[in-house]
């Protein structure tokens, strides 16, 4: 169980500028749709850009928290 | 000394062009995603293999340390890594993934 708030922190500590959106995929806030828009995306190539967010996300992941994640990882200008 | 899993692995990515490191197995899968990617490949037509690590943290913890990728399914296309369909997704929308499939089972004709 993690709440909106905690990823969108989590995420910020490793992508500042990011915009984070998440939705609950399952109703156990653990199945998560996480939507990220950030310019340190640009030049990265989808698999790097997620590797970033698995990052920020490690410490989640890893006790729990999180037990699937749904990505998308934009930059700005959606591409 | 190679690592003996590793070396397991380089064997089972030389022997598939697709290859799903996932839970469970192809007729007993055992996450939606693991079902999701298999959907996903059943789409283009190529043979894929899944093999179920469920049950063997240790090649777990070796593919991830391999990959710098946490979770599960796994995705290898002519033994490169490709993440999961939340990245082979985009990559069909931008065209880039038809070429690839293409390019790795060319090799075989």
């Amino acid at each position: 169980m993690i709440t909106p708030e905690t990823v969108t922190e989590y995420v910020q500590k490793v992508l500042t500028d990011a915009r984070v959106v998440v939705s609950d995929r399952t109703g156990t806030m653990d199945h998560l749709n996480v939507r990220v828009v950030s310019d340190a995306f640009k030049g990265k190539n989808v698999l790097d850009r997620h590797r970033l967010i698995y990052q920020a996300l490690d410490e989640p992941l890893k006790d729990g928290r999180i037990h699937a994640l749904e990505l998308t990882a934009e930059t700005p200008d959606g591409s | 000394m190679a690592d003996p899993i590793e070396e397991e692995i380089q064997q089972e990515l030389k022997q598939h062009k697709i290859l799903i490191y996932g839970k469970g197995t192809k007729t007993a899968p055992q996450c939606g995603f693991t079902v999701e990617t298999m959907q996903f490949f059943d789409q283009f037509g190529y043979p894929y293999e899944m093999i179920n690590v469920l049950e063997n943290p240790a090649k777990r913890e070796t593919l991830t340390k391999m990959t710098n990728w946490p979770t599960l399914p796994k995705v290898f296309i002519n033994g490169q890594f490709y993440g999961d369909t939340d990245v082979l997704g985009p990559m069909q929308s931008k065209g880039e993934l038809k070429p690839l499939l293409e390019q790795a089972f060319q090799a075989e004709a």
